[in-house]
C-alpha cells in the first residue's frame, strides 16, 4: 500500500464522521472506584468517603477523572466493540456499531497491510468537563483527527494517528481524550524485537492495548553521556546510607552513644569514640536519622570540562548544608547554572541509577515545586493498576508473553501512568483540588521492578487556573512527561500552592511500595 | 629556630614537554642522573631515594636503572602534589638521624601523554580503600577532576571574601609573564593578559581554563644531603632551614567541606605554624616565594594561611602586580606550574635551590629566604630554603 493509498483511507475514515456510540459495559461504580484507588494507591477522600466527600466541592462521592477510559474498556471477555446503543450524544443510531467504524481500527488495518504492523502509543490528552458520579453510564465515541507519515523515528519508519475519543453521559459530553499513536514498520521484519511487544490496536480501548514501549531506545538516560555513572564502593561502613536512598530517605549518621550527626559517615564516632553502625550490636553504636531532606546551598559549581561518565554538561554540583546542620555533596538539578545562589534553598530528589544506586540530588525549594515522589514499580503494582483499569492485554501481567516480545518485563499501562500523574497532583493540591484535564506524552517503557520518580512544577494561568507540569523518570529516562490543569480554587484550600502542607493527603492506606520523599 | 642540619646539593630535571616519548622511569632516571651531575657525585654516593606514593616508579626500579647500589632509607610520600616538599622533609630527617647520607628526591610523570589528572579517573572508585570511599562522597555526583574540588571551595570564597575571577587571573598573568622569559618554560614568550584569562573558557566555574595548571610530561629530581657534605661539593649548599608536613583535622583529599570553614586551606596553616618558629622568619623576611599553582585560587588562600596577608585579604595583597617580578613579594618566578610546567611541585623546589643559589634566569635579587610550598587541598608540605651563612 502506498503513501497515496494510507492518505486515501484516512480520508475516507476522516469523511465517515464519528464512530458510532460504544456503551460501557457497566455504569460508573463504587467498587471499581476503590480498586482502581487501591491499587494506584490514591487515598483521596473524595473518592471513597462519603462523609469527607459531602463536605467537599463535589457534594458527595465522584470518580477519578483518570479513570474515564476505565469505564468503556472492553473487559476480558467482552467482545470488541461492546454493545450497540439507541442514540449517544444526540448521534442517530448507527448499524453494525462497534468496532467495524473505529476510526483507529480502520487505520491500524490499513497501516498492518502497508506494513506499519507495530505500534507505540505516544500521547493522551484528556479533558474533564465534569466528574462523574456513581451510577452514570457512559458511551464513546471517536473521531479521526489526524493521519501523519511517513515519519522517520527512534523505532523506525511510521505514521502518526491521532483520534478523539468523546464520553457522554446521556446526551452530555463529559470528556474529549486526543490519543496518538505511531505505527511503524518494525525493524526486523521476522516479527521479532519490540514489534510483538506492541498490541494489535483494536478498535475497543486502543489507549489500554498499546505498551508504552521506548521511544527512547534501551539506551541511558536522554542526554547523558554512554557511559555509566561512576558507582561509590561498597563499604559495610558506609551501606545504610545507600540503603536509604534506595527507598527514598536521605540518612544521617547519628552516633548512638553522644548522638553526634556526622557526613560522610564512617564506622566510628570522632566526637566520642562510639564505634559501629547500625546493626553492629556494639555498645553506643552509630545509628542514623533520616534527615529532612531540605538545606541551602553552601557553594556550588557548574561542571563543564572534562566529560563525567554518566552525566550531561554542563552540570550544577552543589555542596549542602542541610538543615539538621550537616553538609552533602549533590547535583543541583531543575536551574539554570546562572540562576544558582549560595544560600538558596533547596530540597533532596532521588536520581535512579538502577536496582543497587540511587543517588541524591538536590532541586530549588520553591513553593512552586512539587515535593518528589517515589513509585517503586513492583509486579503487583504493573498488574494490579492494569487490572483495575480493565486492562488485560498480557504485556501488563504476564511476564513470558512481554519477554517474547522483546520488553525486559511486564510495564506500566498507560491508564496507569495517567493515574498516576493525577495522584501526584491531587496528593498535592489537595482533595477540593478539581482537575479539568491532564495530558501525558509517553517516554521509555516502566518495567516492573523500576522505581517511578515524579517532579512537578506549578504555575498559575491568566484566568486562575493552576497548570503543573510533570515528569516521571525511571531508570530508562523519562517515562512520561506531562501536564495537569486544575480549576482555580473554589474555596480555603489545604494546601495548594502556599506549600505542600496537603502532601501527605493521600498518605493513609498506600501500598507499601510507594511513598513520598521525605 | 632549629639549626639546620640538611642541604639541597643537586637539583636536575628533563626538558619539560607535551609528549615525552619516553617512560616515565627513564625520565626519573635522567633527573636523577642530572641532579648527581649537578651537586658532583656519583650513583654510587647514592644511599636514600624518596619519591610520591603516586609515582609509577619504585625507588628500587630508579636506584637499579642508575647504578646506585645499596639504599639504606626509601620511602614514599602520600597525597599527591601535597608530597612535593615532603620528600625533601623526609630526606632531611633520614640525613639527620644517620638513616642515610645520599638522597634522591625524584618525580617523573608523562601527565600530558600518559595519565591526565585533569580528566576523570574511574579507577579512583576502586576497591575498598578508604580513599576509594570517599571519593564516593562526590565522584558518582558528578565532582570528579581536581578543577572541580578547587572551584567549590573558590566559590565560597569569593562569597565570603569579595574575590573575583580577575583576581584570580592576576596570579596566571604573574606566572605567564614569567614563565615568558624562562627558556625552560612550555610558555616561553608566550605571556597573556588579564582580558585572555577572562575570555578564557570555563573548566569548573568559577575557574577558567587560565587558572588551570598544565599538564606537562617531564621529571624532576633534588639530591639531599648533609649540609657539611654539601660544603664539600660543586654547588654551594641551599641549607633546608624549614622543613614541614600538615594535615587539618577532618582532612580529606581535595574534598575536605564538612569543616566550618571553606576558606582556607587548613592543611597549610598546619605547616605555616611550624615552619616560620623552625626557620626564626617571619613572612616579611622572604624573598620570593614559589607557591603551588596548580589552581590559581589556592595561591591566593595560601598567602593567607601562610600569614602574607590577613583572611580574605589576598586579593588586595597580590593587586597591582605585587606578585610580578619587580613586585613585593615576587611569586613563582620560574612561571609556576601553570607557566613553566606541571611536576607536581618538584620543579618549584628546582626553583627555589636556583634562587638561592642566585642563577635563576628571572633572579629575584636579594640574599632572604624562599619559600616553596606543596599541593593544597591535601595534606601538604613545604619548605624554607636559603643560603649558607
Amino acid at each position: 500500500m502506498t503513501v497515496d493509498a494510507i492518505m486515501a483511507a484516512a480520508q475516507r475514515v476522516q469523511a465517515a464522521g464519528p464512530s458510532s456510540p460504544r456503551l460501557a459495559r457497566d455504569p460508573v461504580t463504587g467498587p471499581a472506584i476503590r480498586t482502581w484507588a487501591d491499587a494506584m494507591g490514591d487515598a483521596n477522600p473524595i473518592y471513597t468517603d462519603p462523609e469527607f466527600a459531602a463536605r467537599s466541592v463535589h457534594g458527595g462521592l465522584v470518580a477519578p477523572p483518570a479513570m474515564v477510559q476505565v469505564w468503556t474498556m472492553p473487559g476480558l471477555a467482552a467482545p470488541v466493540g461492546g454493545r450497540p446503543v439507541e442514540a449517544v450524544g444526540g448521534a442517530p443510531p448507527q448499524a453494525g456499531g462497534g468496532a467495524g467504524d473505529d476510526p483507529l481500527g480502520v487505520m491500524t488495518a490499513a497501516l498492518d497491510e502497508a506494513g506499519f504492523t507495530s505500534v507505540v502509543a505516544t500521547n493522551c490528552d484528556q479533558a474533564y468537563a465534569r466528574y462523574l458520579r456513581p451510577g452514570e453510564q457512559l458511551a464513546v465515541r471517536a473521531v479521526l483527527l489526524d493521519v501523519r507519515g511517513p515519519k522517520r523515528t527512534a523505532l523506525g519508519e511510521g505514521w502518526f494517528v491521532t483520534t478523539r475519543s468523546t464520553w457522554y453521559s446521556g446526551a452530555e459530553a463529559v470528556a474529549t481524550m486526543d490519543f496518538r499513536v505511531l505505527k511503524f514498520r518494525p525493524p526486523d521484519a521476522s516479527g521479532a524485537g519490540p514489534a510483538a511487544v506492541a498490541a494489535p490496536v483494536s478498535g475497543a480501548g486502543p489507549a489500554a492495548l498499546v505498551g508504552a514501549a521506548s521511544l527512547a531506545g534501551p539506551a541511558a538516560r536522554p542526554g547523558t553521556t554512554a557511559e555509566p555513572v561512576l558507582r561509590p564502593p561498597a563499604s559495610p561502613d558506609t551501606e545504610f546510607f545507600w540503603a536509604g536512598t534506595r527507598i527514598g530517605e536521605l540518612r544521617i549518621q547519628r552516633c548512638g552513644g553522644c548522638g553526634a550527626l556526622r557526613h560522610p559517615p564512617g564506622p566510628a564516632c570522632p566526637s566520642c569514640g562510639g564505634a559501629g553502625l547500625p546493626g553492629s550490636g556494639g555498645v553506643g553504636e552509630a545509628e542514623y536519622q533520616v534527615a529532612a531532606g531540605t538545606g541551602t546551598v553552601y557553594s556550588y559549581v557548574v561542571h563543564r570540562h572534562p566529560p563525567v561518565p554518566g552525566k550531561q554538561l554542563p552540570i550544577v554540583i552543589a555542596l549542602v548544608e542541610l538543615t539538621e546542620g550537616v553538609r552533602m555533596l549533590g547535583e543541583l538539578t531543575g536551574i539554570d547554572p546562572a540562576d544558582v545562589t549560595i544560600g538558596m534553598p533547596v530540597r533532596v530528589r532521588f536520581r535512579r541509577v538502577d536496582d543497587d544506586l540511587v543517588l541524591p540530588e538536590w532541586r530549588p525549594d520553591r513553593p512552586d515545586l512539587l515535593p518528589e515522589f517515589v513509585v517503586r514499580v513492583t509486579p503487583t503494582v504493573v498488574v494490579a493498576t492494569a487490572l483495575a483499569t480493565r486492562d488485560f492485554y498480557p504485556v501488563h501481567h504476564d511476564r513470558d508473553f512481554a519477554q517474547r516480545g522483546g520488553a525486559k518485563d511486564i510495564f506500566l499501562n498507560i491508564l496507569t501512568t495517567t493515574g498516576l500523574v493525577q495522584r501526584y497532583v491531587t496528593d498535592w493540591a489537595g482533595p477540593d483540588a478539581v482537575v479539568r484535564a491532564i495530558s501525558v506524552r509517553l517516554g521509555v517503557p516502566c518495567y516492573a521492578g523500576d522505581t517511578l520518580t515524579f517532579a512537578g512544577t506549578a504555575a498559575e494561568t491568566a484566568d486562575g487556573e493552576r497548570l503543573v507540569a510533570v515528569t516521571g523518570a525511571c531508570s530508562l529516562g523519562d517515562h512520561v512527561t506531562g501536564t495537569v490543569r486544575l480549576a482555580p480554587p473554589q474555596r480555603e484550600h489545604r494546601g495548594g500552592q502556599e506549600g505542600s502542607s496537603a502532601r501527605g493527603t493521600g498518605a493513609a492506606g498506600r501500598p507499601a511500595e510507594q511513598r513520598s520523599t521525605p | 629556630m632549629t639549626s639546620p642540619v640538611a642541604a639541597i646539593a643537586g637539583i636536575g630535571a628533563t626538558e619539560f614537554s607535551k609528549d615525552s616519548g619516553r617512560s616515565e622511569l627513564r625520565l626519573a632516571v635522567e633527573a636523577c642522573r642530572a641532579a648527581l651531575d649537578d651537586a658532583g657525585l656519583a650513583p654510587a654516593d647514592v644511599d636514600g631515594m624518596v619519591t610520591f606514593s603516586m609515582d609509577a616508579n619504585a625507588e628500587i626500579a630508579v636506584a637499579r636503572e642508575l647504578g646506585a647500589g645499596e639504599l639504606t632509607f626509601f620511602g614514599l610520600v602520600g597525597y599527591g602534589g601535597g608530597a612535593a616538599c615532603a620528600t625533601v622533609q623526609h630526606a632531611a630527617m633520614a640525613v639527620a638521624t644517620g638513616a642515610a647520607s645520599v638522597v634522591l628526591c625524584y618525580r617523573a610523570l608523562n601527565e600530558r601523554s600518559g595519565r591526565r589528572f585533569g580528566q576523570v579517573a574511574a579507577g579512583a572508585l576502586a576497591g575498598a580503600t578508604s580513599s576509594a570511599i570517599d571519593s564516593g562522597w562526590h565522584y558518582p555526583m558528578g565532582l570528579a577532576t581536581p578543577a572541580a574540588t578547587v572551584a567549590m571551595v573558590a566559590r565560597r570564597y569569593m562569597h565570603v571574601f569579595g574575590a573575583t575571577s580577575a583576581d584570580f587571573g592576576a596570579v596566571a598573568v604573574a606566572d605567564r609573564r614569567h614563565a615568558a622569559t624562562n627558556p625552560a618554560a612550555w610558555f616561553y614568550q608566550r605571556p597573556i593578559t588579564l582580558a585572555e584569562h577572562q575570555e578564557s573558557r570555563w573548566i569548573c566555574e568559577p575557574l577558567r581554563l587560565l587558572d588551570c595548571c598544565q599538564e606537562t610530561d617531564g621529571a624532576v629530581a633534588v639530591l639531599v644531603t648533609s649540609l657539611d657534605r654539601a660544603r664539600s661539593l660543586k654547588r654551594v649548599p641551599v641549607v633546608i632551614s624549614a622543613a614541614a608536613q600538615g594535615s587539618g583535622a577532618n582532612q580529606y583529599t581535595m574534598t575536605s567541606y564538612y569543616l566550618d570553614d571553606l576558606t582556607g586551606l587548613p592543611e597549610l596553616g598546619v605547616v605555616a605554624r611550624r615552619l616560620w618558629p623552625q626557620a626564626g622568619l617571619r613572612p616579611g623576611d622572604i624573598r620570593t616565594a614559589v607557591l603551588y599553582d596548580h589552581f590559581t585560587p589556592y595561591v591566593l588562600m595560601q598567602l593567607e594561611e601562610l600569614g602574607f596577608c590577613g583572611r580574605g585579604e589576598a586579593r588586595h595583597f597580590i593587586a597591582d602586580g605585587a606578585i610580578e617580578l619587580g613586585g613585593a613579594l615576587p611569586l613563582n618566578p620560574h612561571g609556576g606550574q601553570l607557566g613553566e610546567g606541571y611536576l607536581h611541585g618538584m620543579n618549584g623546589i628546582a626553583e627555589a635551590v636556583r634562587q638561592v643559589r642566585g642563577t635563576a634566569v628571572n633572579q629575584v635579587p636579594g640574599d632572604g629566604p624562599v619559600l616553596v610550598t606543596a599541593g593544597t587541598g591535601v595534606p601538604t608540605s613545604a619548605l624554607i630554603l636559603g643560603a649558607d651563612s
